[in-house]
């Protein structure tokens, strides 16, 4: 069992998530994994870390708030992705299978960094960085340039993925996931496979990132030092197991 | 939506020629069983297409001759020209009374000659020489143009004779050449001629008076009747119904059925035989192209993933998949189309010797490789859309974890 320190979100800023009584389970031949959210309000601009050891969930959480795994059961889970409109029942859409229309939200409003990059290897990063500007067929505006100057991956637009180290590529998937000046970035351990001091570089270009463009972030991660002093909001969870691991719960609050 | 799929289009391409290695191998697998149906096809086609057709522009093989002699008349003769399946019909005087001996200032020689009775249409003579019209113009057959050293234009001085009254009587004629026939017309010493000449030169033989040529003699015959006849069916397949036609009027006929028939019967084998190969081999091009693509979309998956979190749509993955099946599926059946020239060229380079000038062992029409590339094409399309939808149906969190 694990416990985390906990801060409500900032008073005033619309919510730009409300989950209330999701669940998500999971249920292999000799395991079974339970994902509970009582409640979590997310404002805008906040910057959310959630912290935990491997399997306690993280990802599943991440995963829903991306609209890319549906949840077992939903009380209410709303999403609001611009000031001036108003929220969206996301449990209607996967109510109705829309899950094109859940992909349209997410091209426009969300940007994901995976743990590995998720790179496409046959594009250079260049067009890797301005992936999902042009899916949304943005015009180019010198964005993606100034991200690969701000990332310090400038040298290395003109390169396949292949080339790069896997920090530089981290860089990339964090330019990639802000360049269309999404909403939200949902990043899951971005800075995992880096060594402590790539990592903490690499998540502080990434705030930095974020606060210029006013991105709300929702980062998981299993290591809380490199990232305390980037003054997130630290969500609570509590994990339970049972003594032959055959069954895991999770219960996130915030 | 068209912004998306020329999108996806444009990654297709790009991870398509990124990952040429393995595309070449896509590719080679394709163009590896396709090559090898299309040879065998090309095969089956050339074999059987140019013994059917040596069947068909042979005119010989549509001919119905009748065996013995008869008499047919007019009337007769009238009634089996109006049947649909025959071609070309005239009457033959008695064969006896059908020569002539000719003879030409060019050669000292002096050539018995065999009369063919002629007319518009037939198909022994080229349809683009002069007819042999009226009682004055023949076609020779080449052999005896070469033996009295002539040329159409030239004129012949034909001769015959007879005993009239106890008399032995030879009478000539001007013949001028309209003509010389092809040499598979007629291999021996012949000259094609009009019914007319030939009926001319019969009441001449029999006493009879020909005054279009100026021939004394007793009066000729109303009602004239013929040992047999020139006839041509329509096409080679007409032959053996009309074959079981005179067979019910009592006429026997000579007819080249039987070689028709196991050039039909060879087609129909090897037509049986071709299939059966065909069908193996195609369960085994479909369930090769449909493993190969089926394998590469499911390695591909991660990145669909990838895909399918940045926004695009469902059709927009399995429009993925799709493409580069449809460029393994052409590039495949190019290769493919490649392997059967170069092979063909080969096959009907080592057989030349035993073909005809521009017969072929090996060949396929315009509209048979086009049908083999819709084939792939479909096979291809069908193999990547079931993979593709298989894997736009996946919850995209699933395959991004391992990328």
């Amino acid at each position: 069992m694990s416990s985390a320190i906990s801060t409500a979100p900032q008073s005033g800023a619309p919510l730009i998530y409300h989950l209330r009584d999701v669940v998500k389970t999971r249920e292999a031949k000799d395991a079974a994994f339970t994902l509970r959210i009582p409640s979590l309000q997310i404002a805008m601009g906040e910057k959310i870390a959630l912290i935990g050891e491997s399997g306690s969930g993280k990802s599943t959480l991440l995963d829903m708030l991306a609209f890319i795994l549906q949840p077992s059961e939903i009380g209410a889970f709303s999403f609001r992705p611009e000031r001036d409109e108003q929220p969206l029942n996301i449990q209607a859409y996967w109510k109705k299978g829309k899950i094109n229309e859940l992909g349209d939200l997410r091209k426009r409003y969300i940007g994901y960094v995976m743990q590995n990059g998720g790179l496409l290897p046959y594009l250079t990063v260049r067009d890797n960085m301005n992936l999902c500007r042009s899916v949304l067929g943005l015009r180019p505006d010198g964005m993606v340039e100034h991200l690969a100057d701000e990332l310090g991956i400038t040298a290395h637009l003109n390169k396949l993925p292949d080339a790069l180290s896997t920090g530089e590529r981290q860089r990339v998937a964090i330019g990639r996931a802000v360049a269309h000046r999404p909403s939200i970035v949902i990043a899951d351990e971005p800075t995992a496979s880096l060594d402590p001091y790539a990592a903490e570089k690499v998540m502080s270009m990434f705030i930095g990132l974020a606060e210029e463009f006013d991105i709300t972030v929702i980062l998981a991660s299993h290591a809380w030092d490199h990232i305390k002093q980037l003054g997130l909001r630290r969500l609570t969870h509590r994990t339970i197991r049972n003594h032959n691991k055959m069954f895991t719960e999770t219960v996130v609050t915030g | 939506m068209a912004r998306s799929w020329s999108k996806i289009f444009h990654l297709a391409i790009r991870d398509y020629v990124h990952e040429w290695l393995m595309s070449i191998c896509f590719v080679l697998a394709l163009a590896a069983v396709l090559g090898p149906m299309m040879v065998l096809f090309g095969l089956k086609f050339g074999i059987v297409g140019a013994m059917v057709d040596q069947l068909i522009e042979n005119p010989l093989n549509r001919e119905v001759r009748p065996v013995g002699s008869g008499y047919y008349d007019h009337a007769w003769l009238e009634t089996v020209l109006e049947r649909p399946d025959v071609a070309f019909l005239v009457p033959r005087t008695r064969s006896i009374a059908a020569t002539i001996e000719l003879s030409s200032e060019h050669s000292p020689r002096i050539v018995p000659v065999e009369l063919i009775p002629s007319d518009h249409g037939d198909p022994l003579l080229s349809p683009d020489d002069p007819l042999p019209e009226g009682v004055t113009r023949l076609v020779l057959s080449q052999s005896v143009a070469e033996k009295l050293k002539v040329a159409p234009g030239d004129t012949l001085d034909g001769s015959l004779t007879r005993h009239f009254r106890g008399q032995q009587e030879r009478v000539h004629l001007p013949l001028s050449i309209a003509a010389i026939a092809p040499a598979a017309a007629f291999s021996r010493d012949g000259a094609f001629v009009s019914v007319a000449l030939l009926e001319a030169l019969e009441d001449f033989r029999d006493g009879r008076a020909v005054p279009s040529l100026g021939w004394d003699g007793d009066a000729a015959d109303a009602n004239r009747t013929y040992p047999g006849f020139r006839l041509y069916a329509r096409s080679i397949y007409d032959v053996a119904g009309l074959r079981d036609a005179f067979s019910k009027l009592d006429v026997d006929v000579h007819t080249h059925t039987t070689e028709i028939e196991l050039v039909q019967r060879l087609n129909r084998n090897l037509t049986s035989i071709y299939w059966a190969i065909a069908l193996v081999g195609l369960v085994g091009f479909s369930l090769s192209l449909g493993a190969n693509l089926w394998a590469n979309i499911d390695r591909k998956r991660k990145e669909l993933s990838v895909l399918r979190l940045v926004g695009f749509r469902t059709a927009d993955i399995v429009w993925f998949p799709m493409v580069q099946s449809l460029f393994t599926a052409v590039l495949g059946w190019a290769l493919a189309v490649a392997i059967y020239l170069v092979t063909a060229l080969v096959i009907n380079d080592m057989l030349a010797a035993q073909l005809e000038t521009g017969q072929q062992v090996c060949r396929l029409l315009p509209w048979h490789y086009a049908i083999a590339l819709l084939l792939t094409c479909t096979s291809a399309v069908l193999a990547a859309g079931l993979a593709g939808l298989r894997s736009a149906r996946v919850e995209p969190s699933e395959g991004l974890r391992d990328l």
